[in-house]
């Protein structure tokens, strides 16, 4: 009996999942995942859809049928229908029936969950990747384990298992990589933790879930899935005040407001603004923020406040000093 | 009663007298007609807030609103559509109706009811005097999440006015729901035993009770908010001690019952159309009464689902998976014995009818993602997303509002004495429901495609922009739908048709007043109730003794 009810849904899911393939992207099925956590969650998407789906079959095509068959056809207001007070057993089997889906669903649930919340035991040799991540208002920061900090991109190498730290200073942000898994919230006071393991090379955007505040819509980041190589030379580009973190600064953090060529847009223009020139006023305000700029540098270290006001003064400030 | 007074030729009594009359009346008929009156007028305003949102959300990197407007607009429309619609219209309808449905004179305290009206328009007008705060209104949503909505990222007075609107409000409920429980509970006719009690009267009576469990929680949460904003304490503010999620477990702990708040009437609402246009009793009495009270029960163990992102311990989160899962089993009960009450009937397809009908189809939908919901690790895909926007317009739109229309189309010709327009009536439900379907449909795959709710712009194309222009269109019918709702009151007041006590043949005490009752709601005296279609048996009892004397 236990099997014959999980045959349906399973062989409905073998279906499902070839042509939810095709359909992921068009919204009909979670975003095509590349990481073992958000594929299960996908499976289990597929389960309840196609429970919900017979329900939901059953439950419209009974209403039409109902609607077709006893319409009044011009009988009088005053001619009543069958007097049917109620059916006890079919009330009973309603209640039934519905407890014994729902367990189902949620037998699969737990059946799934180890696959999506235990991270998987790494290999010693190539032990998990640990990054902090950091929600602010309004960009990502991450922290790599040899001291690295990276924004708006963190760059993982594939198929290694990438443990995360989602922490946030100020307001409730939500970490989601829909690719990658489903999301944790970053909330301020409290440390939260997820994974993943990127099967596949490229470029997946991680956007901000939880509202916090004006610009939430453009809190996204990108996690760039890379070969091993190519990670290595992250790092080493990352160590240091180096140009690339000032770069990625002005990028990730500051052009939300002021713009991708500093022209301005909900923050003034950083053109041939008086405080690119002033580096002790630039760390000061990136430090403490001032009217309707949040204090976005607040807790960075010295070489990532270095690599920045070096970048902003030297692209906005007119030259280095 | 010693005396027996004849019945005076009356005028309607909401014809009589001037404004003053209006503001002085203590009457449950007016009042519940003023609180109609106000909800539909904020029901337009909020709806016009969503249509700006909608224009902004069609092409993609569009300026229609800016970033700060828009979220406000997506906060005061949900607390509008909410606080300011949703809740006092069922309590407007709640006025009217019991009274008359349970054969009383008015409700237990008159005086305490025109408080709680006036105190909700009070609260409407601190609501929308936001506008004109410094700062502009609030933007933190309707849910206000801490430490968003505290002083350091919520600086003005809009998240201030804000609380202070929603503690107006607050109390307005509270005292509405103890004077519906007291008159329930003391004022019902002879005969009429909690069996025999009309189902949106049992409807009226858990909604009630919801409220006064649950509306000191949120006025307790929102205090400490103030005071963090304005004295200076830290309930919620983490670098000083404070704790975010306290919050949100509070806010939800209202939060979820105040769904089932909005939905349990609309419920009543529909379990008492579909009887009277199939020309049957409802099928299962008891099991629709109590299973409105399960619902309300498991209504107050789901809080923390709408919590699953926020990093609960497995156990929990399993913990409220499975409350969440439960309320699905007496949903399912009320629609299947809504379904079979129209199994074998004589149905009678009048604009309330088309309006129940599709509350039926459309709120199957929002109750079967609500399943995808409760499973956590799949709400870890969809929390937040347009998804979720979809579910709970399902729910709240598809689901209370057109209960609501059916609702005022069904007892509109008792309130003012004229049937709306059924032509009119007829384009109203089909634009409406088309214009649902279509504006909140593809939104579910806007959420799987991965749109985070509560963002005023997106620069995806592609199936993005497809799933959001769509909707906007949608918008736009579902607007005209109203729109000639509107058209349908107006036309009404002059040209509406006539009609007796009771023009649908119905079941219930209010069909035996006058349209519109007086103000004494029953110039004769209340027939013995001895079944919960008291009306019914009076009409095969006339219809038998005008038999015998035909004989």
């Amino acid at each position: 009996m236990v099997r014959r009810f999980f045959a349906l849904p399973a062989a409905i899911l073998i279906a499902l999942t070839f042509a939810g393939a095709a359909a992921a992207n068009a919204g009909l099925a979670p975003v095509t995942p590349e990481s073992p956590n958000a594929n299960a969650i996908r499976q289990t998407y597929f389960v309840i859809l196609a429970v919900t789906g017979v329900i939901f079959l059953l439950v419209e095509g009974a209403l039409i049928l109902f609607v077709v068959r006893f319409r009044g056809r011009g009988r009088a207001r005053g001619q009543d229908g069958a007097q049917i007070h109620g059916a006890t057993k079919l009330e009973t089997a309603s209640t039934i029936v519905p407890v014994l889906i729902l367990a189902g669903i949620a037998s699969f649930v737990f059946v799934k969950l180890p696959t999506i919340k235990n991270v998987p035991e790494a290999k010693a040799a190539n032990g998990a990747l640990q990054v902090k991540v950091e929600g602010h208002q309004y960009y990502w920061q991450f922290e790599y384990p040899q001291g690295q900090v990276a924004f708006q991109h963190m760059v993982v190498p594939i198929d290694r298992v990438v443990e995360l730290t989602v922490v946030s200073p100020d307001v409730i942000h939500s970490w989601w990589v829909p690719a990658l898994g489903g999301k944790i919230d970053a909330i301020p006071g409290r440390t939260n933790h997820t994974w993943f393991k990127a099967q596949k090379l490229g470029s997946y955007e991680a956007r901000c879930a939880e509202l916090c505040g004006v610009e939430h819509a453009h809190m996204i980041g990108w996690v760039d899935v890379v070969t091993p190589a190519a990670y290595a030379r992250f790092l080493a580009a990352h160590t240091g005040a180096s140009s690339a973190i000032g770069k990625e600064v002005f990028g990730g953090v500051c052009a939300t407001c002021h713009g991708l060529s500093g022209q301005g847009d909900y923050g003034p223009p950083l053109v041939g603004n008086s405080t690119m020139t002033d580096r002790q006023g630039l760390e000061q305000l990136l430090r403490t923020g001032k009217n309707r700029m949040p204090a976005v540098g607040k807790d960075w270290n010295d070489e990532t406040m270095q690599a920045a006001t070096t970048y902003l003064k030297g692209r906005f400030g007119g030259g280095q000093g | 009663m010693a005396a027996r007074v004849e019945p005076q030729p009356y005028r309607a009594d909401w014809r009589r007298g001037g404004v003053t009359s209006w503001i002085t009346s203590v009457d449950h008929k007016r009042i519940g007609t003023l609180y109609i009156g106000t909800s539909l007028f904020f029901f337009l305003l909020g709806g016009l807030l969503s249509l700006f949102m909608r224009a902004q959300l069609a092409t993609p990197n569009e300026h229609f609103v800016t970033r700060n407007q828009y979220n406000e607009l997506f906060t005061v429309h949900g607390t509008t559509m909410i606080f300011l619609v949703v809740v006092p219209i069922l309590a407007g309808f709640g006025n009217y109706l019991v009274p008359l449905m349970i054969g009383a004179r008015d409700v237990a305290f008159p005086r305490l009811n025109a408080f709680s009206y006036w105190m909700y328009l009070l609260g409407g007008i601190v609501l929308y005097s936001s506008f004109f705060a410094k700062g502009g209104p609030a933007k933190s949503g309707w849910t206000a999440y801490v430490p968003l909505s505290e002083l350091q990222f919520s600086p003005g007075h809009g998240q201030d006015l804000w609380i202070l609107s929603l503690h107006v409000l607050a109390i307005s409920s509270f005292a509405g729901a103890v004077n519906f429980i007291a008159t329930i509970h003391n004022m019902r006719a002879p005969g009429m035993t909690w069996t025999r009690m009309p189902l949106f009267v049992w409807s009226i009576e858990v909604y009630a009770g919801l409220l006064v469990v649950i509306l000191p929680v949120i006025g307790a949460g929102l205090t400490m908010l103030l005071l963090d904003r304005e004295v200076g304490t830290h309930f919620f503010i983490p670098d000083q001690g404070g704790n975010a999620l306290l919050y949100q477990h509070i806010f939800w702990f209202f939060g979820h019952p105040e769904v089932y708040v909005l939905i349990l009437p609309a419920m009543g609402i529909i379990s008492e159309i579909i009887p009277v246009f199939s020309r049957k009793p409802i099928f299962g009495y008891k099991a629709v009464a109590f299973s409105t009270v399960g619902i309300a029960f498991f209504s107050m163990l789901v809080w923390a689902h709408h919590m699953f992102a926020v990093g609960l311990g497995w156990g929990l989160q399993s913990f409220f998976m499975i409350t969440s899962m439960l309320v699905a089993i007496p949903t399912g009960v009320k629609i299947l014995n809504w379904l079979a009450t129209t199994w074998r009937g004589n149905l009678i397809f009048d604009t309330p009818m088309l309006f129940a009908l599709g509350f039926i189809a459309i709120f199957t939908i929002g109750g079967l993602t609500g399943i995808y919901l409760a499973a956590f690790p799949l709400d870890w895909q969809v929390h937040d997303t347009y998804f979720v926007v979809a579910h709970m317009h399902y729910v709240m739109f598809g689901g209370s509002v057109f209960a609501i229309f059916g609702g005022l189309f069904y007892w509109w010709p008792k309130m003012f004495g004229r049937m709306l327009n059924e032509k009119l009536g007829k384009w109203t439900f089909w634009l409406m429901f088309v214009g649902f379907n279509v504006t909140f449909m593809p939104q579910h795959f806007l959420g799987l495609l991965g749109m985070p709710r509560r963002i005023y712009t997106y620069s995806n194309g592609g199936w993005w922009e497809a799933y959001n222009l769509t909707s906007t269109i949608g918008s736009g019918v579902l607007a005209l739908g109203v729109l000639i709702f509107f058209v349908n009151v107006f036309r009404t007041r002059r040209h509406g048709q006539r009609v007796g006590n009771d023009p649908w043949l119905g079941d219930t005490l209010e069909w035996f007043a006058p349209s519109p009752p007086p103000p004494e709601n029953f110039p004769q005296p209340v027939p013995y109730v001895s079944s919960p279609r008291p009306l019914r048996d009076l009409r095969l009892k006339l219809e038998e003794r005008d038999a015998r004397a035909g004989a």
